[in-house]
């Protein structure tokens, strides 16, 4: 098995003690960096598969590291950050982040979420003919999509919004990267539209629209959609 | 019909009135025509009468005058002490208005309405007192004699040949609630005193004899019945009103009243009070004045005038007017006035060609409206009268000696050109003498210079020369010409300069407002703008000037000069009074007058926002001019002021900004300190349960033993946490109790081996080391957090720990060896929540030890400071120092 390799960037030194040993035992290689300089050095010259980013860092932004990542690779990046600094988890996704987990989190959420990544990373650019899960069906050459076997009338927006989102599956996708790539960028501050669709979108995909199995709400930063 | 609907409703200013009584006690006062008709003993024996069906009535006070049956009403009944006041080495006993105040009674029997206080009372007369416990909302019984009402001293003089000293003005007695007349006739009332049942004042026994003629008491009744008579008359229209009856009820009568700064209007004043009490008219009084600098003295009598006429229950208005009769008339129509009232001098003395007598002017003008006319010995108004314009000495000389001086020198001129120029033209030059002198010195010598020139030009110049006949008919008329143009130049050229001095008074009061505005908008600070304008005031008036604004709850002074002025307590009451009841007060009002201050509330936008005081010490009161002056500054300085205080919220609204961003940056501090260990302790526990398998033992134990320091370290933030809030709420109780010191440096120095094993910690701790107060553990965490400081920032070099005693002081120190602290940060080290970086950018550390350490040190009484560099330009030290415990203290531990 081709062992992959994950670059941790963390300056509290607790937080490396139980990191390291758990991400290792889980099958990964592990680099640690404790400043931002080391990260962007150790991306550079080490090829991680993956980076764990914490964004507090002590000689620069955790922000800056993802830009000066993401200016020579698109390693995945999960960011760990507190839950109150919502503005900056937005910020991070919207420079190309891939996914944050809250700190404290348990290992589990952690290591899913990586699986997850590390899945998306390896589709690459190969976009899947055909989705299917918990009874929904989306078929991306007919461009049909189904509920438990009935056929799910959307409209050319829905549409464009479902695949989007089904394409990252397990992935949060920040407002204004759905706005963007849904509507374009000229509508990246049009919040209202987002709402609309995702409330039609549910309506017509889930069971019960107030409490999604599919398309989950991450609070002040975006959508996430559930695959399995 | 719209005027009908007018009438209906009931005058809102009625209304107003009635909404004011409703808070305001009631005022009821017993009249009486003369001493001794009775009005104490009515007054107590109603009191008795309440008094009995429960009602809540004291007496403040009552003059017995002993009589018994008077004194003998007085059983039974509550009163107020009286109060001692020490008056040029008497002790006199007077009414207690704060002991009333304080009383509070539903009712206050106050006799003697007329009453004037011992000077340095608080008001000059009861009637002012009892004014302020109405106010207070108490209802007050009271007594008085008829020859008291302001209106009526001069006609009471001219009965009784009394002169009456102690007066009330009559809008006390038209505010009255209720008046009771008590009434007892002439006869009676002289039986009453030959029984030696009125009591007179000593000084008043001359005068009794004439006095209690039958002919004066009768005339005296007459008036007091009438009085009464009218306030039935008052009352009834009232009523009529309130409840919005229609007439016939109001005469609709309104008078005009002219009056000038001359002898005659006080009568004309007084004339016109009795007429409009008579016809149940309004009235309106104005003052008519030709400039408006008319004079010190001028002002200051129609202030007076004003003030009776005022009191008497008129409307007052001051008139600056060129031309009286117009104003009159214009006034007149504007204010529906039925009948005008005018006085006139029984004869003019001397004709005057520029004088005309202003009530023939207005009879002439006005053929609607009724003229009354009220004559008199004294001069009346002035109209339109050069000459009588109040000159000073050296004014009047020099007015007298430029048209001499500028006549005789024209004459000069001309003699010595008359070879050259035509005698007929030489008039010219005696019209430029004329000018000149207008110019100069106004219009009197204007028409000293025509008249001479008249004169001079007839006798040196026309034929026959030196002579003042005439010998041509053509000359004669040429010269009466030459004199008419004279005088019209002369007088054009005097209004001229009285109206170019006037307009350059005015410019320069403008020109000085304006600095001052100027001044006070570069100010932006409050104290500068009180200092400012007390400069300011002073240097106009010459006075001293001091400000006072709340504080507190209280006045203070906040700005004073010259700036070593002080108020005593008299005048801060003056002070305060003027601040809460928003009215002048002290010298020249009716509040505490005799004091030297005179205080003026300042109105904001905020209400009043203060007081300004001005010393009254060298002069009687404000003339017209200055208080116009004063108003001026005011108005500027509340402006300043409110833009201060602006300016101030301002600030205040920054501060809470920067305190709101300090407390987010700390709020962020504090979670991540918060969440950091406890993201650790999850991370592990969750590693160890879902992964526990698949680590290698030495490694579990390493994530366990994680989690046990993580917990640690947790709970000491926890803790100091704690230890900060009780220091900030203040309950914190430091033991004072002796405490072996080196024990306890000892025992940290342990703690902190522990928590960091390869700590290196060098001590020298004097042997001898006296005991300290203070509290163990306190000083145990103090000298802990020093440590763990000290470790932090020292690097790998060694912790010096010394300890020694100094004085009455044990002085303990810590010294790092790290980078030492930039003396600007040195002072910040306490603060809360401090920290400073590491070299690698990060702050270590919660930022509360050293400051929770100060807290602790202070509650012990001791003190803590930093110093740094400590050694060769390297380290930090701290030193803490306690003092030492005192023998009897140790022998009790």
């Amino acid at each position: 098995m081709n062992q992959h390799r994950i670059l941790v960037v963390d300056d509290e030194p607790q937080i490396q003690r139980f990191l390291n040993p758990a991400l290792a035992a889980s099958g990964y290689e592990v680099i640690a960096a404790s400043t931002g300089a080391e990260a962007e050095r150790l991306a550079a010259t080490s090829a991680p598969d993956l980076i764990i980013l914490d964004l507090g860092l002590p000689d620069k932004d955790g922000k800056e590291v993802i830009e000066t990542v993401r200016a020579f690779s698109d390693v995945p990046i999960i960011i760990l950050s507190a839950r109150d600094r919502e503005a900056e988890k937005i910020a991070s996704l919207d420079l190309g982040a891939n996914d944050y987990v809250e700190k404290p989190f348990g290992i589990g959420e952690l290591l899913a979420r990586i699986r997850t990544a590390l899945r998306q990373q390896a589709a690459g650019t190969s976009v899947p003919s055909r989705f299917e899960a918990k009874g929904l069906v989306v078929d991306m050459v007919k461009r049909l999509v189904s509920r438990n076997g009935e056929e799910v009338h959307l409209t050319r927006k829905e549409y464009q919004l479902l695949v989007h989102l089904v394409l990252h599956a397990g992935m949060v996708l920040t407002h204004r990267q759905l706005l963007a790539s849904v509507w374009g960028a000229a509508h990246v501050h049009d919040l209202q539209y987002l709402r609309v669709f995702v409330g039609q979108l549910r309506a017509k995909i889930e069971d019960d629209a107030n409490s999604p199995q599919f398309i989950r709400t991450e609070a002040g930063v975006g959508y996430r959609f559930i695959a399995e | 019909m719209t005027d009908h609907g007018q009438k209906n409703r009931p005058d809102p200013d009625k209304l107003l009135e009635l909404a004011a009584r409703e808070t305001r006690g009631k005022l009821t006062v017993f009249l009486g025509a003369a001493p001794g008709v009775g009005k104490t003993y009515a007054m107590l024996l109603r009191a008795r009468r309440l008094k009995e069906d429960g009602a809540d009535i004291v007496v403040g006070l009552v003059e017995t005058h002993g009589r018994i049956e008077t004194a003998e009403l007085l059983d039974g009944l509550e009163s107020i002490p009286r109060k001692q006041v020490r008056y040029r080495g008497k002790v006199l006993e007077e009414f207690d208005i704060d002991a009333s105040i304080a009383r509070k009674p539903k009712i206050l029997v106050v006799d003697e309405l007329a009453h004037s206080n011992v000077p340095g009372s608080r008001h000059p007369k009861r009637y002012q007192d009892i004014e302020e416990l109405l106010w207070q909302g108490i209802d007050v019984w009271t007594a008085m004699n008829v020859q008291h009402l302001e209106s009526l001293s001069d006609v009471v003089t001219s009965i009784t040949g009394v002169t009456v000293r102690e007066i009330v003005p009559d809008v006390v007695l038209k505010r009255a609630d209720d008046v009771l007349l008590v009434d007892l006739s002439p006869a009676e009332l002289i039986m009453r005193l030959k029984e030696g049942k009125v009591y007179l004042p000593g000084n008043a026994e001359r005068a009794a004899a004439g006095f209690f003629k039958p002919a004066n008491l009768t005339a005296l009744r007459e008036l007091a019945l009438r009085r009464t008579a009218d306030r039935v008359d008052d009352q009834m229209i009232d009523l009529l009103r309130e409840n919005s009856i229609e007439g016939p009820w109001a005469t609709g009568e309104r008078l005009l009243v002219c009056v000038g700064p001359d002898d005659l209007s006080e009568k004309v004043v007084r004339t016109a009070s009795r007429l409009a009490s008579g016809l149940n008219a309004r009235w309106l009084v104005v003052s008519l004045t030709e400039t408006d600098d008319a004079g010190e003295a001028t002002g200051k009598r129609l202030d007076e005038l004003l003030g009776l006429a005022e009191r008497l229950g008129a409307e007052t208005r001051r008139v600056i007017a060129e031309d009286f009769v117009e104003e009159i008339f214009r006034i007149a129509r504007r204010e529906n006035v039925t009948q005008i009232v005018v006085g006139r001098p029984r004869s003019a003395r001397w004709a005057n060609p520029f004088r005309r007598s202003l009530p023939n002017e207005i009879i002439k003008r006005f053929t609607d409206i009724g003229v009354h006319i009220v004559t008199g010995e004294e001069r009346g108004i002035s109209y339109a009268a050069p000459s009588m314009r109040q000159r000073s000495g050296p004014e009047l000389a020099k007015a007298i000696a430029v048209p001499i001086a500028a006549t005789v020198v024209t004459t000069l001129l001309g003699l010595a050109a008359s070879d050259i120029v035509h005698a007929q033209n030489l008039s010219m030059l005696f019209l430029v003498a004329v000018i000149l002198s207008g110019m100069i010195c106004g219009r009197l010598s204007a028409v000293i210079a025509a008249g001479l020139s008249f004169v001079f030009y007839n006798f040196f110049f026309l034929e026959p020369l030196h002579d003042l006949s005439i010998a041509k008919p053509h000359q004669l008329f040429s010269l009466i010409i030459f004199l008419a143009v004279a005088l019209m130049i002369g007088d054009l050229a005097g209004r001229l300069r009285d109206q170019v001095a006037q307009s350059r008074n005015q410019a320069k009061n403008t020109q000085a407002l304006y600095e001052f505005s100027r001044k006070l908008s570069g100010t932006a600070r409050l104290d500068d703008v009180l200092i400012s304008s007390a400069s300011h005031l002073h240097s106009t008036f010459g006075s001293g000037v001091v400000i006072l604004m709340p504080d507190d709850n209280d006045l203070s002074l906040q700005a004073a000069w010259p700036p070593d002025l002080t108020l005593d307590g008299t005048d801060m009451t003056a002070a305060r009074w003027a601040y809460e009841k928003n009215e002048r007060a002290g010298a020249d009002t009716a509040t505490l007058p005799q004091i030297g201050w005179q205080f003026l509330p300042i109105h904001t936008s905020n209400g009043v926002s203060g007081v300004l005081g001005l010393s009254m010490d060298d002069q009687p009161g404000l003339s017209e001019n200055d208080d116009r002056m004063v108003t001026a500054i005011l108005d500027q300085t509340a402006i300043a002021i409110d833009r201060a205080q602006l300016v101030r919220e301002n600030a205040k609204t920054a501060a809470l900004q920067e305190s709101e961003k300090l407390h987010t940056a700390l709020f962020s501090s504090l979670s991540h300190d918060l969440k950091t260990p406890l993201a650790s302790i999850t991370g592990a526990v969750t590693t160890l349960r879902e992964l526990g398998s698949r680590i290698k033992a030495h490694t579990r134990d390493d994530l366990l033993l994680a989690i046990e320091e993580e917990a640690a370290r947790l709970t000491r933030f926890v803790a100091n946490l704690f230890d900060m809030t009780r220091i900030e709420a203040g309950t914190l109780k430091a033991k004072k109790l002796p405490v072996d010191a080196a024990e306890v440096i000892a025992s940290s120095i342990e703690r902190m081996k522990k928590l960091k094993p390869g700590i290196v910690i060098e001590t020298s701790i004097a042997s001898d080391l006296p005991m300290v107060n203070g509290d163990a553990s306190l000083l145990g965490q103090t000298m802990f957090n020093l440590l763990d400081n000290a470790a932090k920032y020292a690097g790998d070099g060694p912790i010096a720990v010394y300890a020694k005693q100094d004085g009455e002081e044990v002085a303990i120190s810590v010294t790092d060896q790290g980078k030492g602290i930039p003396p600007k940060d040195l002072d910040k080290i306490f603060d809360k929540f401090y920290r400073r970086v590491k070299s690698d950018g990060r702050a270590p550390g919660t930022g509360l030890g050293l400051s929770i350490s100060r807290g602790f040190i202070e509650s012990m009484g001791g003190t803590i400071k930093a110093e740094s560099p400590a050694i060769r330009k390297r380290g930090t030290r701290f030193i803490v120092r306690l003092p030492v415990a005192g023998p009897e203290r140790a022998a009790v531990a």
